[in-house]
């Protein structure tokens, strides 16, 4: 396989999993529950006085179509500046019109319509904010991205271990668009320096592999780190482990902590100056 | 060393772990534990020492200014595999490259080899120091790092560019007699015949081609080989002034181009030559001949470097010793050199050949607004003084631009 062929897949996978960990994130926390949509119901609800957002359609798969759509539209455009600015310009305008119609009470806009799609945009956001990150190597848009799949869906009535799969299927997804998008840009700038070489394919062979690898480990170590509390349960003292703190989550986050701390220690004292030791000559 | 990546990934991974129990929330708390294991697992991929050894070499022993030179840069893996390795190979801002790359990211498995190859122009004459190659590990998700020097300095020495030089007569009045002599395809008056020319008033009648002249009505004279040989010794400026102007076009380079292609024409002749450069200090090459003596003088050469005030005076002592009557010839640009004027004179009084070239590079000064026209005007007029100053005490003295060849100009001056 050539360079820029592995470079795409990586970008292909990461869409993907950009996509998927959105739609995990929805269906861990249900769009009606989401306190970012909360708060958009209730601003609309006091400009319009009407529910509007109840009234729309809230399937997140639309959403997410939207925003591929958009995502891809906004990568296509950006091949050409001059058609790009020209679709913006008219964008902009579009919406001037729509604003000055509204002020002015036409009834020919199709508002709902509007409204639907704005809707489908917003639930989307993450999608196509993330897309120009990976296909245009913006790591800002990335972070960005990142920031509104975990914010945008969180409610406040958390969840439990009931959800344990959607739960792991998400940071799998998500976990694999970060690494992915951002190894993506730096290994496609390191691409170009080395001219898309034989030798460089190798080095992107290696990274897909110990990707997948690493985190197939990482899976494992979490799950370790999780039923650490549990055999922290069996070690401490009957007084701690049965109390109310220790079964709850704030339990399992201390034990999280602990075992890597623990993991800390055992590496510096059986690795130390890994990282620091003197390259050979 | 850790990457900022990596700090995020467990700031963010400690701050969900112990922000998500607030809101209940498992999703969080799990993705926050994820980061964590992530980085740790990470911490064992790719950053365990490794043992590379990396070599150079050149596939030609000489190289001369304006050339290029093919570099097999060897990286040798004796310890354990490397996934990323990213090799920078330190170069002097003298040279560039110009096909293939001294910066490369490779997979090295255990005990490979890779060759990595790639052209270096070197534009400019002088001796220069490869540096240590620098490496730098990456795990492969960019979360830790680690960067080292490998020692493995090599030397480069550039010699300056050897211009063909042909038909110039630099030779003395008074030549050494060659043991056993030879015919060493220059004009002269052996039996040798070298080939005619045009009849100048106050040619010898005898060696008019009368037979070319019953063919042409033109009359034509023989030439012959001359069989000698001389002591030539060179005298070259290296002043700090002579470091002039750009790093390519500044009139030392021009003196050491001068030089080399001088040191070869008058060594194939069988000549014997020597060369003295002043500047900081009065360096001495005592005559000799063969290949040797020339890379011998083309090194000294590539080494020389603008610097010091010493005038055309300090070398007298050393010329004092070379063979009388042989050719002297001051390559200078006799700037800033109130010796200058008492030096030639006393070459001259000594009964030495003298021929002054001096490079010039004041057009190219102006032209690039390294000199503004007034000062080039004075330097410009200071130096045609100069050169009439060394004509009237009879040396053969030039302007030499250094865009025009050398042998052609030579051969004006010489007429």
């Amino acid at each position: 396989m050539q360079t820029s062929n592995t470079l795409a897949l990586m970008q292909s996978v990461a869409t993907l999993a950009l996509m998927l960990s959105l739609s995990f994130a929805y269906l861990i926390n249900p769009l009606e529950d989401s306190i970012f949509f909360s708060v958009l119901s209730s601003f609309s609800k006091s400009l319009y006085n009407s529910n509007v957002i109840n009234e729309l359609n809230t399937s997140v798969i639309a959403g997410i179509i939207t925003g591929l759509f958009l995502g891809t539209t906004n990568i296509l455009l950006s091949s050409s500046k001059k058609i790009y600015n020209y679709v913006l310009i008219s964008l902009i305008l579009l919406f001037t019109f729509i604003f000055i119609g509204y002020v002015f009470s036409v009834e020919g806009i199709p508002y709902e319509p509007l409204q639907q799609f704005f809707f489908w945009v917003l639930v989307g956001l993450p999608v196509s904010t993330g897309m120009v990150g990976i296909w245009q190597n913006k790591i800002g848009n990335q972070v960005i991205s990142a920031f509104l799949i975990l914010s945008m869906p969180l409610g406040l009535s958390g969840n439990t271990n009931e959800q344990i799969y959607p739960i792991l299927g998400f940071v799998f997804s998500f976990m694999l668009f970060l690494e992915l998008s951002y190894g993506h840009t730096r290994y496609s700038r390191l691409a170009r320096i080395m001219s898309y070489s034989k030798e460089y394919e190798d080095v992107l062979v290696w990274f897909l592999t110990t990707l997948i690898v690493t985190l197939a480990f990482t899976m494992i170590l979490t799950s370790l780190a999780f039923l650490f509390h549990d055999l922290l349960r069996t070690l401490l003292p009957y007084s701690f482990s049965n109390s109310i703190e220790y079964n709850t989550i704030y339990g399992q986050a201390l034990s999280v902590l602990v075992f890597f701390m623990l993991w800390a220690v055992v590496q510096i004292l059986f690795s130390r100056g890994y990282l620091a030791r003197q390259v050979e000559d | 060393m850790w990457t900022r990546k990596a700090i995020i990934y467990v700031g963010l991974g400690v701050i969900l772990v112990l922000f998500a129990p607030f809101i209940n929330n498992l999703q969080l708390f799990l993705l926050g534990t994820t980061m964590l294991a992530f980085v740790a697992v990470h911490s064992l991929v790719n950053t365990r020492p490794i043992d590379v050894k990396i070599t150079r070499s050149f596939n030609d022993d000489q190289v001369f200014e304006n050339s290029s030179v093919s570099i097999d840069f060897v990286v040798q893996n004796k310890g354990r595999s490397v996934g990323f390795l990213e090799i920078y190979d330190n170069l002097p801002s003298e040279v560039e490259v110009r096909s293939g790359l001294n910066h490369s990211v490779i997979r090295l498995r255990q005990n490979e080899t890779v060759v990595n190859q790639y052209l270096l122009d070197c534009r400019l004459r002088g001796q220069f120091r490869l540096g240590n190659p620098r490496l730098r590990i990456y795990n492969p998700s960019f979360l830790f790092y680690y960067e080292s020097e490998i020692e493995s300095k090599s030397s480069l020495v550039v010699l300056p560019q050897i211009e063909e030089i042909e038909g110039v007569d630099f030779s003395t009045d008074f030549p050494k007699m060659y043991q056993g002599a030879m015919p060493i395809r220059r004009i002269g008056t052996s039996g040798e015949f070298y080939g005619i020319r045009e009849y100048f008033p106050g040619d010898d009648f005898k060696n008019i081609n009368w037979r070319v002249f019953g063919r042409t009505r033109k009359l034509m004279v023989n030439q012959f080989e001359r069989e000698d040989i001389s002591d030539i010794m060179l005298v070259l400026d290296a002043r700090e002034i002579t470091g002039t102007g750009t790093i390519l076009r500044n009139p030392l380079n021009y003196s050491c181009k001068a030089a080399a292609s001088l040191v070869n024409f008058f060594l194939r002749t069988r000549n014997r030559v020597g060369l003295i450069t002043y500047g900081d200090s009065v360096n001495v090459i005592s005559p000799d001949t063969g290949e040797r003596h020339l890379y011998k003088i083309l090194t000294a050469l590539a080494e020389i470097k603008a610097s010091g005030s010493l005038g055309l005076h300090t070398v007298l002592g050393d010329l004092r010793n070379f063979t009388p009557r042989s050719p002297v010839m001051v390559i200078s640009t006799l700037e800033n050199d109130k010796t200058s004027a008492t030096a030639l004179r006393e070459i001259t009084a000594r009964g030495f050949k003298l021929t002054v070239i001096a490079p010039d590079t004041l057009d190219y000064d102006r032209d690039s607004r390294i000199i503004s026209p007034t000062v080039y005007f004075t330097a410009s007029a200071s130096l045609d003084n100069k050169i009439t100053e060394a004509r009237s005490l009879g040396a053969r003295a030039m302007r030499w631009n250094p865009d025009s060849v050398l042998s052609t100009s030579l051969a004006e001056v010489i007429r």
